[in-house]
């Protein structure tokens, strides 16, 4: 928690700075592409968290039962494909923010 | 998002001598002709004119021995068929040319963005919202008439009467919603897919892009896949009678 906390600190101010490079108008830290870039940023993380559980709870099925195998990667896919959904639908608020 | 028509778009325009003009609150008043507004459009229609004169070509020349081609068809519509039948409990076959149909179009539309000059039709959100309210519109067709009007809405009220008035409006939502789910996904997935390949075009024109692209044919394959497959399973869930 502590090393997310200050990994989120530190874009902040990666944010801040890349602001003050930019012309006059100021924009918070909370409208626009940052809020954009750093939701997308999260979601990706959730979304590589949950899709690695996945992954691994199908290596294992697969390791245990081989023959199983193509059930499994069909099942797998489809999983992942909703979990993406979750960081798609991210990726077109973005595109609509910006 | 801003809008860049696709050179296959420009060049037809030119070509053509079609009037380019703003659109209202369209691309910050560029002029651009209808084959360039609607460009999309014009995707998904050579998508389709393709997937159509594809599956002609392969019908009209049907063998007993297959050549490569009646091959890799055969093998699409065994999988389709396979993936129909596992998921719809009886004569689920009857939905197959729906079923394939859509994959078809879905999967030439995916693709179509690998072709230089042209973009895949279903990195619009138009077309995608397109394909879905089709497939919602059939399935709740072939619901309607496997169980009948009224069982078929009565089904959404849930098993306990007195707790239909919550469920029937949250059930209506849920089928709305999957409108909305089932095209944002493939318009999600396809559109960043391009629009980050674009990026990459944009960084080294050479060899760099060639990953992404390959990753894009991964990825229309797979979103195809799931687009059939949620289409298949929306399907067994309306059409099958429940004891």
């Amino acid at each position: 928690m502590k090393k997310f906390l200050t990994t989120a600190f530190l874009f902040t101010l990666a944010a801040v700075a890349f602001a003050q490079g930019a012309p006059a108008v100021q924009k918070s830290l909370f409208e626009g592409q940052y809020v954009a870039h750093l939701s997308l940023a999260i979601a990706a993380a959730g979304c590589g968290l949950a899709q690695g559980k996945a992954v691994v709870a199908a290596c294992e099925g697969v390791a245990r039962n081989p023959q199983a195998a193509g059930n499994i990667r069909t099942t797998m896919i489809i999983g992942l494909a909703l979990i993406e959904a979750l960081v798609i639908y991210v990726l077109v608020a973005a595109f609509a923010i910006k | 998002m801003e809008h860049h028509a696709s050179l296959f778009a420009k060049w037809l325009t030119q070509v053509l001598g079609l009037a380019q003009h703003p659109w209202p609150g369209f691309a910050h008043g560029a002029a651009l002709s209808v084959l360039e507004r609607y460009d999309h459009l014009l995707n998904a229609a050579l998508a389709a004119l393709l997937a159509m004169l594809l599956t002609t070509l392969v019908r009209r020349n049907l063998t007993r021995i297959p050549g490569p081609f009646q091959q890799v068809f055969e093998g699409v519509v065994g999988g389709l068929k396979d993936m129909i039948n596992d998921n719809i409990a009886h004569h689920g076959e009857n939905y197959l040319p729906f079923i394939g149909t859509m994959a078809l179009f879905v999967f030439f539309n995916n693709l179509f963005g690998l072709l230089p000059g042209l973009s895949p039709g279903t990195s619009n959100w138009n077309v995608t919202l397109g394909a879905a309210l089709v497939v919602f519109g059939y399935y709740n067709f072939h619901g309607m008439r496997e169980q009948g009007f009224v069982k078929y809405w009565a089904h959404f009220a849930g098993p306990i009467w007195w707790l239909a008035p919550l469920m029937f409006p949250l059930e209506i939502l849920g089928l709305l919603s999957r409108i909305l789910s089932h095209s944002l996904r493939l318009f999600g997935n396809i559109a960043g897919e391009h629009v980050v390949a674009g990026i990459f075009f944009g960084l080294m024109p050479i060899l760099l892009p060639v990953p992404m692209m390959f990753l894009g044919l991964f990825f229309g394959l797979i979103q195809t896949f799931v687009f059939t497959m949620l289409a298949t399973i929306y399907l067994s869930g309306a059409v099958s009678h429940e004891h």
